[in-house]
């Protein structure tokens, strides 16, 4: 009987089942056809403007001119000349590649410093006036960069400070800073105040507490927030060539927009230039690639 | 190759030697004896190497300092534009296009110093032109004044592919001698070498809005040529009614706009920058180009076969036939009133401008820059017999008929060039579908709204 | 069922302890313990964010320079283009990282290599990245005509320089291709934050594809969509780079957004009162958001 019954429901069943089995695995297929199609057209999308760095970079300088979608042929001289600064404009390179390069360090460790000292007073002391500091935060954080920029330019002459890294420094901290307060501030709330009240029983000062304990637990935020503000000071422009001039105090960025000051363009030294100069926040963002998004994923979305 | 140089050095030499015993006179041993300078750096970079020849060659002679900042173009006309605004000034400033953006407003605002004891120095060396844009309105004088020190100058030659002509089987000598004659000369070739080659186009116009200097200088020559260059007078008065004016401007709208439509000028050509022009000659994809001083030709310098084929050639006469007036650009210095040492900024540039000290300086920037002083040219052969190019282009700057930038006499003409005023007409015709009327008299009229802002009383 | 609490949102909030943490507040040198760490944040505000804002209001306080922007074509148009610019990019580029981001949830390698790709626009430094695309469109030696012209046989137009709403749209899609990256990334976390037994339990209430998202997903992301896209319309608005690199605000001028109107103001035409008044400008549209902004954040607590 139970088996007869358990036969009919398999009789029953089987059918329908084997047809929605075959449906789903047309859906499937249609889904990966979709999926492919999809990658495909991103691959495109994301590489064509880089293939055209790339292809700008390995012709000679005549060919950037010419009908070919590939140069005819490829050489990598372009790189030497970048790398031996064997051009006019690129005869700072390398000083000017440091000076990317102190900016950046110098932007992640203030934006570090400054934020983590403010979030802890806010988040963790909840000193009475927190709130005005986070909103104050939040009030930079929408100013668009661009539209500080010339009050800004003018400010740093009366600083004394036109012309000098310290400048562009303060200006990617300016902007960088609010960011890494939210982040630090959401990211403090997970880790237990207990700790905290433990520490200051035991008698460590706020200082111990910040240094010993915050610090250290903060890590994965510290990493995501150092690897945003690096990116913030290597992708940006607009102030830098503002604020610095020289040749000695260039950073790169402002080192490649001197090639559309002259009457002869050498784009294919600038465009190897901008790859050498590419290297560094890729190679970084990927390093800290699963940790950043760790760090962005706390807190996630809340409500 | 290395024999020029080697000459050219040579003669540096000597140049230098030579400035300094004749400079001896007016050096002044001010207290205070440093002077901060901000130069615009140069295209190639022979010019910026004199420009440090210079500096060290006045230390010595003088015994002062200069600290100088040799900065691109494009950031040296923000930080002088930034550096008046907010009072924290270098004591010398220099910029190619100081003649048509910064001088003239500045001036006007009183913000530069009097400089007439440093141009009356060499008064009688200067061409008449640079003389007429060192001398600005200030409005709360109203009065005119030397506050510009010319050092440089330069016009906008015709640079010619010999070969491509040649290839479409013609012959630059037929060229015709007037204007609008003249660029039709080159439109037939069109045809013939699209046979070879695609996309290229016969004329370099530049209808382009991106400046800051090429498009408005394109349209200046063809309203010269056509009769209209009393749109503003050296009293600084507007003349947009007078009927002369106004059919010039139509005239020399109709002629850039009907070229473009026809297509013998390349498209990207109405948001070029002033870079891009040489680009397309370089790659020759044009056959001719109308462009400011001979960089064109000196960014080949050391590839003899393209310099070679390259033909510099003077302007031809104006559409009345008589000789064209060009527009002389006068690159200077000027001391804002806030710089800290002006006798030593004043001493340095009464040096500078010495005929010897300016002519050995131009010639190691291998003469893309002209010396604003006719004698100086004339005596050495470097500039009128050494080179086909320079010889046309010295020609054309400082032998035959110029006038100054219309910014030298109402600086509200700067306004209008920073507005791409003429660019924009040009692109309201070929865009919009405007009549070449209606897009002068729009265009007038946003010059005359512009001009009002800066009445120039009569003298 | 399952739905409906999910709407209500209750069981993913955590909300703050509320206790002090400190408790019976600061006492003695704890006080210039708080000073010290709060004060470089302080400082560096009035320093380089107070002062400069003070002063660009102080630098553009003269109405005659609005009456000077309102009179100007050029402005005007400029002021069509930004609003053109910021609706269309902002809302294309979060829209597609929406979907993106549900793209990159699925399994497999390929798809997580693919990722690593997609995001190199972001990590790439905009001003060479917007170089190339500025010559790629060139009409007589980019890529885009050559390869047009060797494949197909014709020759494309200018595509930067024809018109100015061809010339409007490569800069939005320039746009969208330097910052989709970035918010599709943070979209993707907040997706990975969704717990997958809700997830579960949709799908025993028979949630499947797009129910799942509108019912599922789509609530639970609504929040940090909607921050998201508020922050991203004030960064777009103060974007200089794509419009500056990519077009130049060409052809004649008629592809300018304020961001780049201000700078050309202010260092071009040599006025910089102009400059920061073009700027300003836009405050009447910033500040609402800016408002709206600060009260979603604080109700919410959502995290980028």
């Amino acid at each position: 009987m139970s088996v007869a019954v358990a036969d009919a429901r398999i009789a029953t069943v089987s059918p329908a089942s084997a047809e929605r089995g075959r449906q789903a695995r047309r859906v499937r297929r249609w889904k990966s056809v979709g999926a492919a199609g999809i990658a495909v057209l991103l691959l495109i999308w994301t590489l064509v403007p880089i293939y055209n760095i790339v292809m700008v970079a390995l012709e000679s300088k005549g060919d950037v001119f010419t009908n070919t979608i590939w140069p005819d042929a490829p050489s990598l001289d372009s790189f030497w000349i970048v790398i031996t600064q064997g051009y006019w404009y690129l005869e700072h390179f390398w000083e000017q590649f440091g000076n990317s390069l102190y900016i950046g360090v110098g932007t992640v460790f203030f934006t570090l410093a400054i934020g983590s000292l403010a979030s802890f007073a806010i988040g963790r002391m909840r000193i009475r006036y927190g709130w005005l500091l986070s909103n104050a935060a939040l009030l930079t954080y929408v100013i668009p960069a661009s539209f500080l920029a010339i009050p800004f330019y003018r400010i740093m002459q009366i600083y004394g400070l036109t012309d000098n890294l310290w400048s562009v420094i303060a200006a990617e901290v300016t902007f960088a800073t609010p960011y890494a307060i939210f982040i630090f501030h959401q990211y403090g709330v997970s880790i237990p105040i207990e700790l905290d009240e433990a520490a200051r029983i035991d008698g460590a000062s706020p200082g111990q507490v910040y240094w010993k304990i915050y610090l250290p637990l903060m890590a994965p935020a510290l990493v995501a927030v150092g690897t945003y503000a690096l990116l913030l000071a290597w992708n940006e422009y607009l102030y830098q060539f503002l604020l610095l001039s020289s040749k000695e105090s260039m950073s790169v960025p402002v080192a490649l927009a001197q090639f559309f000051n002259s009457d002869e363009a050498p784009w294919n030294y600038m465009m190897a230039t901008a790859i050498v100069y590419s290297i560094p926040p890729v190679a970084i963002y990927y390093t800290f690639r699963r940790r950043m998004a760790a760090g962005l994923t706390m807190g996630g979305v809340k409500g | 190759m290395i024999e020029l140089n080697r000459r050219s050095v040579l003669r540096g030499a000597v140049g230098w030697a030579a400035a300094g015993t004749i400079a001896s006179p007016f050096i002044a041993h001010a207290q205070a004896k440093t002077a901060t300078v901000l130069w615009v750096q140069g295209f190639v970079k022979e010019e910026d190497e004199a420009f440090k020849n210079l500096v060290a060659a006045y230390e010595k002679a003088s015994g002062n300092k200069i600290q100088a900042s040799i900065i691109p173009f494009g950031p040296a006309m923000q930080k002088i534009v930034a550096g008046l605004t907010s009072g924290d000034t270098p004591d010398v400033m220099f910029h190619d296009i100081a003649d048509q953006a910064v001088v003239p407003q500045n001036t006007w605002n009183d913000k530069l110093i009097d400089v007439s004891d440093v141009v009356e120095t060499q008064k009688d060396h200067f061409h008449p032109t640079a003389l007429l844009a060192s001398k600005y309105y200030n409005n709360v004088t109203k009065q005119r004044g030397y506050t510009y020190v010319p050092l440089k100058a330069a016009v906008l030659p015709i640079h010619v592919w010999g070969s491509m002509v040649e290839k479409a089987g013609f012959k630059l000598s037929d060229a015709p001698k007037n204007w609008d004659a003249f660029w039709d000369f080159f439109k037939p070739m069109q045809k013939k070498l699209r046979e070879k080659q695609r996309g290229v186009y016969v004329h370099g116009l530049q209808p382009t809005t991106n400046g800051p200097a090429d498009g408005n200088n394109t349209f200046h020559h063809f309203l010269i040529a056509n009769g209209g260059n009393g749109i503003v007078t050296p009293d600084g008065q507007p003349h947009l009614d007078d009927p002369q004016v106004k059919e010039a401007v139509i005239k020399a709208l109709t002629y850039i706009s009907t070229s473009y439509k026809e297509g013998y000028v390349p498209p990207g050509a109405l948001s070029w920058s002033d870079a891009d022009d040489n680009n397309a000659f370089h790659a020759k994809q044009i056959v001719m180009d109308l462009d400011g001083t001979i960089s064109t030709e000196v960014a080949m310098y050391h590839e003899k076969e393209k310099y070679n084929d390259v033909v510099t050639m003077k302007l031809p006469n104006d559409n009345a036939g008589q000789p064209m007036k060009a527009e002389l650009g006068i690159a200077g210095a000027f001391i804002a009133k806030t710089a800290k040492n002006v006798p030593v900024a004043k001493d340095f540039l009464k040096y500078a401008i010495q005929p010897e000290v300016v002519n050995t300086y131009l010639k190691t920037g291998l003469g893309r820059w002209l010396p604003p002083m006719p004698e100086v040219v004339k005596k050495d052969p470097f500039w009128l017999k050494e080179d086909p190019h320079r010889t046309a282009y010295t020609t054309e700057a400082l032998i035959d008929p110029t006038v100054p930038n219309y910014p030298c006499f109402n600086p509200g003409y700067a306004e209008v060039n920073a507005q791409q005023v003429w660019g924009i007409a040009v692109a309201d015709i070929v865009k919009e579908g405007m009549t070449a009327q209606a897009a002068a008299d729009k265009a007038l009229k946003r010059i005359g709204t512009v001009l009002a802002k800066y009445p120039v009383a009569k003298a | 069922m399952t739905t409906q609490t999910l709407d209500a949102g209750q069981p993913l909030v955590r909300r703050r302890p509320l206790r002090l943490t400190w408790r019976g507040g600061l006492q003695g040198s704890e006080y210039a313990w708080a000073i010290a760490f709060t004060l470089p944040y302080i400082g560096l505000f009035l320093a380089f964010v107070a002062y400069p804002v003070a002063f660009g209001a102080w630098l553009g306080h003269e109405p005659s320079l609005y009456a000077e922007l309102a009179e100007d074509p050029i402005y005007q148009r400029t002021i069509v283009n930004t609003i053109l610019y910021v609706g269309i990019a902002v809302n294309l580029k979060m829209f597609g990282a929406l979907l993106l981001s549900g793209f990159f949830m699925r399994p497999g390698w390929w798809v997580k290599a693919l990722l690593l790709v997609f995001v190199l626009p972001w990590a790439m430094p905009a001003l060479p990245a917007f170089i190339s695309i500025h010559w790629m469109l060139n009409g007589q030696w980019g890529l885009l005509n050559n390869f047009l012209w060797n494949v197909f046989g014709f020759d494309g137009p200018g595509w930067l320089d024809t018109s100015r709403w061809l010339a409007l749209g490569w800069v939005i899609l320039s746009h969208i291709w330097k910052w989709m990256p970035f918010w599709t990334v943070i979209l993707l976390a907040g997706r990975m934050a969704i717990p997958q037994d809700l997830y579960e339990a949709a799908e025993v209430d028979g949630a499947t594809g797009l129910t799942r998202f509108t019912h599922v997903t789509f609530p639970l992301l609504a929040n940090l969509y909607l921050v998201c896209t508020l922050l991203s319309t004030i960064f777009t608005l103060g974007d200089f780079n794509s419009v500056y690199f990519v077009s130049g605000g060409g052809p004649a001028l008629s592809t300018h957004v304020l961001a780049t109107l201000g700078i050309r103001d202010a260092f071009e035409v040599a006025r910089p009162d102009l400059g920061v008044a073009a700027v300003l400008s836009s405050l009447p549209l910033m500040i609402p958001l800016v408002l709206i902004l600060m009260r979603k954040l604080r109700t919410t607590e959502v995290t980028l």
